[in-house]
Parts: structure tokens; sequence; C-alpha cells
């Protein structure tokens, strides 16, 4: 019955072109406004902020919720006056000697790992105990030790870099493929060298999302210890301006120190971090 | 696995294979050699044996070879007769635990660079690198040359083997074929005692292959470097080989050592008759195993 069904070639005629009114029409404005999620994403908010706004006004308590205006006011106040600037200052460069020295002590953690047995051992069983403890809860301690001050500070803040970035980084060295490393020690490479020019850069990757995630640890654990006490020196950070503005039922100061750290947050995640993918790991087509 | 009477009957062909490539080899390029009687590379009873998590495998047995100054030579056998594993113990990746392997007459003990590895794997090459940084990376990091000279250097290998529009791209901006040309560049332009290729081109299709195959043996031509080849394919030996080392699997032992056809000769008639009897060869070896597995 199957090879019964003889079917015949079918030829068909096409219409050209000029028959046709539409066939490539660029998009209206608006179309292509909407498509752009940069633009919906302020739109959003644009609309959050003005129902805070609303809802501050309506409320008409400046001690619970103030408006969004109000908030918005005391950043500028507070950043053109300098106090947020250098109270920014005074929280980044903190967080910079914690992470550097933090990403240090990862880099010869890992590499003690690499080469020893007991090596990997330790870090193994270090980052298991560490890694699950938030690093503000040996603030007390850091407290006892190191007094109050920027010792403390700079101590938790390695806590909570070092293992994370330890850990990707061991995590990248061992997914390093066995033909890069025939071909580092085909030429000779070993100990740092082979470490430097062949583990670190194909482990790049892990090692970058390491810092990525080391640098959200630090970055939310010394603000949650400057809430606590902050004042290192003299001069206190962005929590500690939080802290005192609630102390003095400055609520727009709080806002506006809490815009502050989101900004900051997102500048270091979507521009420096960005940036520096884009110019490795993106560039060599090794982005995971 | 095989029983001990196996291994020793056979244990007499490597032996005998080894005697004849340097009778036959040394008459033809004694004037290229400055000493003739020795060659290249000596391999000479090689066991080995490594673990895994179960156990104790023995990947090649008593397999002995001379490899001459300028010889194609290629170890063609089927899957799991150890030429990948002895390739690596010829780079000093691993240790023979019977046997030893001479380079100019010194034991080969470690990994270096006069011998230059290349793989079958696209990922040989260093992602980070553009394609001339590739090349004159192993220039560098040995001290062989200074960066300027070094790149000069790895410009004319990248130039021969028609790369040079792509000298500063990165690797995974390239296709297959064009990745293992930047390798065998790369290791070329080391100018090693001998390049030490695995499978270079299993991974590329047909078509590639075939073009790699001929540029390969054109560069052959022009810089007359010594190669020891790793191939599973019998024209693939034919046509790059000059001489064949023919290996049985589990465990590899040598099973015959055979000179290949002449240069450009690998579509004629000889060459369809050496491929029958190199496959009757290995298909002869299957019928053996057969009752015993």
């Amino acid at each position: 019955m199957l090879e019964a069904m003889q079917r015949a070639n079918i030829y068909s005629e096409t219409l050209g072109p000029e028959q046709f009114g539409i066939i490539q029409k660029p998009l209206t404005l608006p179309e292509k406004i909407y498509n752009q999620s940069w633009l919906r994403k302020i739109a959003i908010l644009v609309v959050l902020a003005a129902a805070w706004e609303i809802y501050g006004r309506w409320l008409d308590n400046p001690l619970l919720v103030p408006p969004f205006s109000e908030a918005m006011r005391a950043l500028v106040e507070d950043v053109s006056n300098g106090t947020i600037p250098s109270r920014a200052l005074s929280s980044i460069q903190v967080l910079l000697i914690g992470f550097t020295t933090g990403t240090l002590l990862a880099g010869l953690l890992t590499v003690f790992a690499i080469s020893t047995r007991i090596g990997t051992d330790f870090l193994e069983t270090m980052t298991a105990m560490f890694n699950p403890l938030p690093a503000i809860a040996l603030l007390p301690l850091a407290l006892i030790w190191f007094g109050l001050g920027a010792g403390s500070l700079v101590f938790v803040l390695v806590h909570s870099v070092m293992w994370a970035v330890a850990l990707n980084t061991l995590a990248g060295f061992r997914s390093v493929s066995m033909t890069v490393r025939m071909v580092g020690r085909n030429y000779n490479l070993n100990g740092l060298r082979f470490v430097g020019k062949i583990l670190i850069p194909a482990a790049f990757p892990s090692i970058l999302a390491g810092l990525k995630i080391g640098w959200a640890f630090a970055w939310r654990t010394l603000i949650a210890a400057e809430l606590i006490f902050g004042v290192s020196s003299g001069q206190g950070g962005l929590g500690w301006y939080i802290f005192e503005s609630k102390n003095q039922l400055n609520i727009p100061e709080v806002f506006a120190g809490l815009l502050t750290i989101i900004l900051i947050g997102l500048a270091v995640e979507n521009v420096v971090f960005r940036f520096v993918e884009t110019r490795t790991v993106q560039r060599w087509g090794m982005q995971s | 696995m095989a029983s001990g009477a196996t291994l020793a009957s056979k244990s007499a062909l490597p032996g005998a294979g080894g005697i004849k490539a340097v009778s036959t080899g040394s008459s033809g390029r004694a004037a290229a050699d400055a000493d003739p009687n020795q060659p290249l590379l000596d391999v000479r009873g090689v066991t080995i044996q490594y673990k895994t998590q179960r156990h104790l495998v023995t990947a090649t047995y008593r397999v002995g070879f001379n490899v001459l100054q300028g010889d194609r030579f290629v170890v063609l056998g089927p899957s799991g007769c150890g030429k990948s594993t002895l390739l690596k113990a010829v780079g000093g990746y691993l240790q023979p635990t019977e046997g030893e392997i001479r380079l100019k007459g010194e034991l080969i003990k470690k990994p270096g660079p006069d011998r230059i590895m290349v793989f079958q794997e696209f990922d040989q090459l260093l992602p980070w690198k553009t394609v001339l940084e590739n090349v004159a990376f192993p220039l560098k990091t040995t001290g062989t040359l200074h960066a300027k000279a070094a790149q000069e250097r790895a410009m004319d290998y990248i130039k021969m083997v028609n790369l040079s529009k792509f000298a500063h791209s990165y690797p995974h901006t390239l296709s297959g074929g064009m990745k293992q040309r930047v390798a065998i560049a790369r290791a070329m332009a080391m100018e090693p005692d001998i390049l030490l290729m695995d499978e270079p081109f299993a991974a590329l299709d047909a078509l590639t292959r075939v073009r790699m195959q001929d540029e390969l043996l054109a560069l052959w031509d022009e810089i007359r470097f010594t190669v020891l080849f790793v191939t599973h394919s019998i024209p693939e030996a034919i046509k790059i080989g000059s001489r064949i080392l023919l290996l049985s699997p589990h465990p590899g032992q040598v099973k015959a050592e055979i000179n290949s056809v002449p240069r450009g000769q690998e579509n004629s008639n000889e060459a369809a008759a050496l491929g029958r009897e190199i496959h009757e060869m290995l298909f002869a070896d299957q019928i053996e195993e057969a009752p015993n597995a």
C-alpha cells in the first residue's frame, strides 16, 4: 500500500518583493526603548523610589521612614560636605588591607596545598571548618586579641576572604587539564615557576570567582563589624556612620549610608571585576 | 591476563626488531649522522607498568626500537597497546619499570625541551596567550632565546604553518586544525632533538586530517626533523612513516618493525599491499586473543 503512494513534484510560484508592503521595517521608537534592559531597570527603580516617597509622606514619621527625597537630600549633603567620602575611604582602606592580606595568605596556603599531600589535607580541613563560620562571629575574640582598632577589623576580613579564595584557587588548580600540565613540564617548568606561568593563568577563571566571593564576604563583614564598634583611630567607616546617625536619630542619614554601601558594592562588582573579566577570561575564551 | 609463558615466548621479538632497525637504517643515512652507529633514540626492553585505583596494569612489555636522525618513526597499534604510554615514557613523564630509554646516549629521567610533545587535545595551547606568544613561550621560558629573537623565530615557524594572519589571535578563535598547526609550530620552533606526536590529527575531521598530514610531510621535506609519531590509523602510519613499529595490545609488544613505502607513494599498490599486511598482523592478533578473553 505504501509503495503505491506516488507523490508528484511540487513547484510553486513565489511573489516578487514588490508585492509585499512590509519586508523589513525598523521598530518604532517606543519598541526600541522598551528593548533596552537597563532602561526597564531604571524604570523599576523610579517606580520604587516614587512608592517610597509617597509612603514616607503619607506616614509622615521621619523617624521611621523618611521620604526618598529626604534620604537623597542627606546623601547629597553629606557627600558634598565630605563626610560620606571620608567615611567610605576609611572603610575601603581597611577593606583593601584585609582583602590583600587574605588573598596573599590564601595564595601561600594553596601553593602549600598543591605541593604536599598534608598541605591539601590541612587546607581542606581548615576550609571545611571555617567556611561555615561567619567571620563576624570571630569579632569578639579579635577585640580581645587586637583591641579596638583596625587590627581587629583586618583580622576578621582576612578570615572572611582567605578561605573562599583558597578553596576556589585549589579547585581551579586541580581542574587544570593534564595536557596543559604536561606542556608546562615539557618546558622544564617546575616549582613556583610552574605555578606562576601555568597553574595561575590556567586556573584564573576559578581564582577570579574566588576573589569575587571573597570581596563580597569582606564587604559585608566589614560593614557588620563597623556597626559593632567601628571607630578605628578616631575615624569610623560607613558602618559606624550609619550607627552614629541612628543614635542621633538622623534617619535620612542612615538611609544615605545604606545607599552608599549599595553603590560602592555595585561599582566594585560591576565595574572593577567586570573590567578584569573582559580583559582576561573573556578575551581568552575561558569564561566558565 | 596473559600467562607468563606467552609473554616469555614473545619477548624474543623486540630484540630482533631492534637489531634489524640498526642494520637497515644506518646504511641509508650514514652521511647525515656524525656517528651512524649510535641511534638518536634508543629504546631497549622497555616494560611500563602503572597503577590504577584497583589494578597494576602492564602497558608495554619489553619493547625495543631505535630511531635514527631524520626518521619519521611511527608507532602503530590498536587502542590498549600502550603506544601513548610508551610515548609518555620517551617524553620522560613515566619511568619504565624495566629497560631503558636513551636519547643521544643520555638516559631519559624527566621531561625536557629536547623532546617536545604534540598532543591530540586542542587544549594543549595556552588559552591566555596569543598564537605568537604560545609559540614564543617555550623559547623564552627555557632560556633558548631572548625576547626579541624568540618572537622572530616564532614568527618564522608560524609563517611555515601558514598562520601569519592569526599570529595575534587567541587560541579559542581558531579551528581545531589551526590549533594543531600552532602546536606543531610551537614544537618545531624549539628545534628539539626529536618531536613526539601523540595522535595529533585524531580529533580532526577527515578532510582536515589529510591536509595536515600533507603539511607535516611538506615541513619534513623542508626541515628534516626527527619525529616519533603515534597513531592507530594504518593509512596514516603508511603515509606519515618512514618506518613503522607495530604493537600488539594488552600488553603492548613489538609485533614487527617494517619500512613504509617511499614518500609520496601512499596511494600506490605497494602501499595497499602493505596496508593489508599490517591489517592481517593486527587481525591475526585479535583471533589469537579471542579464546583467552
